[in-house]
């Protein structure tokens, strides 16, 4: 029997600010990965794990849009994004120095959500799917909960490393998987995924590739519902024109009760239920790379 | 030291709608304003052009919808929106507590339904009507945009439909576009805005097919198209003598001037609106400061197309 699908939420704009930061620091990472750290109080301050802000990538209209990151990690007025260089936009991003100013519009869209039972979380993290665990991770250790970050990447330079998930905290557990075997299990992070669902997991939080959330959405949906925990999230992209609701354009496929229908990544996102996710719809479309 | 204002910024559409400013937000770039309203003040703008409002709901395209180009954006949205029901009974009378002037850009696929439509917006809250008959991404979506005989005949039935000011907003894709223009003016309309997006095409050479699903095509929008509308705002100038609303491309103060100097009356800020939420606000007090430094009294004094004078 399919599971009622949980509801969609939409996101608090109240709390949104246009805001013009400077860039702390510029880390490259293996793999490609950038971590661009910048102090931006007021998205620091508002900011809940899974949120997201739009970054301008430059002064002028080429590129023109503003680019959409997940809030990283938070210390003190600093806020921090993980991305690689995929386009003109992320290029830019990673070019900028220490002291260079970047535009913020954020907190935005949907955060996870952490139920009150005490217990476990449960993190699945695809390549750059790692973007929004170190806030999130931390958040659920400060709320007393135990963390498994199950987290996969196709090498082993391409794996966010894990003292970077932990920032200090070795209460956060983490068990990598690469395509290639070169660290942890060889093969895919959902194959990781059924070992470590029990029944002492409160909530599993995922972000990742379309084909990778689709095979955990597959996992959940064969699961013995016992096990089962009462939040199952994934934090979805979409090609985004604002991030706030009005350009209508970041589409996603969802059916949560109302029927199959569009649902808007920005605003009802990118935190959705995964049960309240059509994979089938999802798994059609062409992957959004944030360029 | 205080000195006396010499601008006087308002601007007469017709029908009783008197924009407070000229300098407006266009339709599909500002929702129906509720999202901006935590981030920007929206009273201060000279309107609010809704989002393209439909008989019925519609959910919208597939996705991929929207697509980055060289300083501009190609979209393919096909009018989701809430309906005009919705529109009417949920956000009109939140509009009515608004000092912004709320326009409702309306698109339907006969003349009934746009009828129908105005009738049922003859109510408190609802400034003015922008009649969309140029949206490049729905079925017969530009069918009466790109006949000027077939756009009078709609402007005529919508002009007997409603009290209201009724603005028409022109495609840019078409051979003539004072041909159409006329054509409304004839009809019956207020006033018209120039323009709607361009249909333009990305191509993904990895996947060897287009960005966006369908055909493949979208609207232009942003700084990439300025020149474009321009260009159609000083013909839409020299073939009527209506007020023009000059839309395409504006995120500068200086944008928007340019727009006045090739014979609009009014502005409205787009794409800008969606990386930067203050966007139309900054364009406002640039051009009222560029026009009390030149001591202008009105901005239409920077005009350099004449329009015909009225036979």
């Amino acid at each position: 029997m399919r599971r009622v699908p949980d509801r969609l939420r939409r996101s608090d704009l109240t709390r949104t600010v246009d805001e013009r930061g400077e860039v702390v620091a510029v880390d490259e990472l293996d793999g490609g990965l950038v971590e661009l750290s910048a102090r931006l109080p007021l998205l620091a301050e508002r900011t809940l794990p899974g949120q997201f802000a739009q970054l301008r990538c430059g002064p002028g209209p080429v590129p023109l849009l503003r680019r959409p990151f997940s809030v990283a990690w938070v210390a003190g007025d600093v806020c921090a994004f993980v991305f690689e260089r995929v386009g003109e936009g992320t290029r830019r991003l990673a070019a900028l120095h220490r002291g260079d100013p970047l535009d913020s519009l954020g907190p935005l869209g949907t955060g996870f959500t952490l139920p009150p039972a005490a217990g476990r979380v449960l993190i699945v993290a695809g390549g750059l799917g790692c973007a929004p665990f170190p806030l999130a991770a931390c958040w659920a250790r400060r709320s007393g909960r135990e963390v498994t970050v199950l987290s996969g990447a196709a090498t082993a330079a391409r794996l966010y490393p894990p003292e970077r998930y932990r920032r200090g905290d070795g209460g956060i557990s983490v068990i990598e998987a690469t395509d290639d075997g070169s660290r942890g299990h060889r093969g895919l992070v959902t194959d990781l995924v059924e070992a470590h669902l029990d029944a002492s997991v409160v909530a599993l939080w995922a972000c990742g590739p379309n084909p990778m959330l689709a095979t955990l959405a597959g996992a959940i949906g064969r699961a013995d519902a016992a096990l089962l925990p009462s939040v199952a999230e994934a934090s979805l992209e979409a090609p985004m024109g604002c991030g706030f609701g009005t350009c209508l354009g970041c589409a996603l496929p969802v059916d949560d009760g109302d029927g199959r229908r569009w649902a808007l990544c920005c605003t009802e996102g990118p935190v959705m239920p995964i049960t309240a996710v059509d994979w089938e719809r999802l798994r059609e479309l062409p992957p959004a790379h944030v360029a | 030291m205080s000195r006396e204002l010499t601008l006087d910024p308002r601007v007469d559409l017709g029908r009783g709608l008197l924009l407070p400013n000229p300098v407006g937000v266009a339709s599909g770039t500002f929702g129906y304003g509720f999202e901006f309203e935590h981030l920007v003040d929206i009273q201060r703008l000279g309107a609010i052009y809704t989002k393209g409002t439909t008989p019925l709901p519609r959910a919208g395209n597939a996705p991929p919808r929207v697509a980055e180009t060289a300083a501009g954006m190609l979209n393919s949205i096909g009018l989701h929106n809430p309906g005009v029901e919705h529109v009417a009974t949920a956000y009109a009378p939140r509009f009515a507590g608004w000092r912004v002037p709320v326009v409702v850009n309306v698109a339907a696929a006969t003349v009934e339904e746009y009828v129908d439509c105005l009738r049922r917006l003859e109510i408190d809250g609802v400034a003015g009507i922008e009649l969309n008959i140029s949206c490049p991404n729905i079925a017969n979506g530009l069918d009466f945009g790109r006949d000027a005989a077939a756009a009078g005949r709609l402007v005529q039935a919508c002009r007997a439909a409603t009290s209201r000011c009724l603005i028409v907003k022109l495609s840019p894709n078409v051979t003539d576009i004072g041909a159409v223009a006329r054509a409304v003016e004839a009809a019956g309309a207020d006033a018209v805005s120039a323009v709607n997006t361009y249909i333009g095409m990305k191509v993904n050479l990895g996947s060897g097919r287009p960005v966006l699903p369908g055909r493949g095509t979208g609207g232009l929008s942003g700084p990439a198209i300025k020149p474009l509308a321009l260009a159609a705002v000083a013909a839409v100038r020299a073939a009527v003598s209506l007020p023009v609303v000059g839309v395409g491309g504006i995120a500068e103060p200086a944008d928007a001037l340019e727009f006045f100097v090739a014979g609009a009356d009014a502005v409205q800020v787009g794409t800008a609106n969606f990386t930067e939420p203050g966007a139309a606000i900054r364009v406002l007090d640039g051009v009222v400061a560029y026009a009390e430094a030149h001591r202008l009294g009105r901005l239409t004094e920077l005009r350099a197309v004449p329009a015909p004078q009225p036979a």
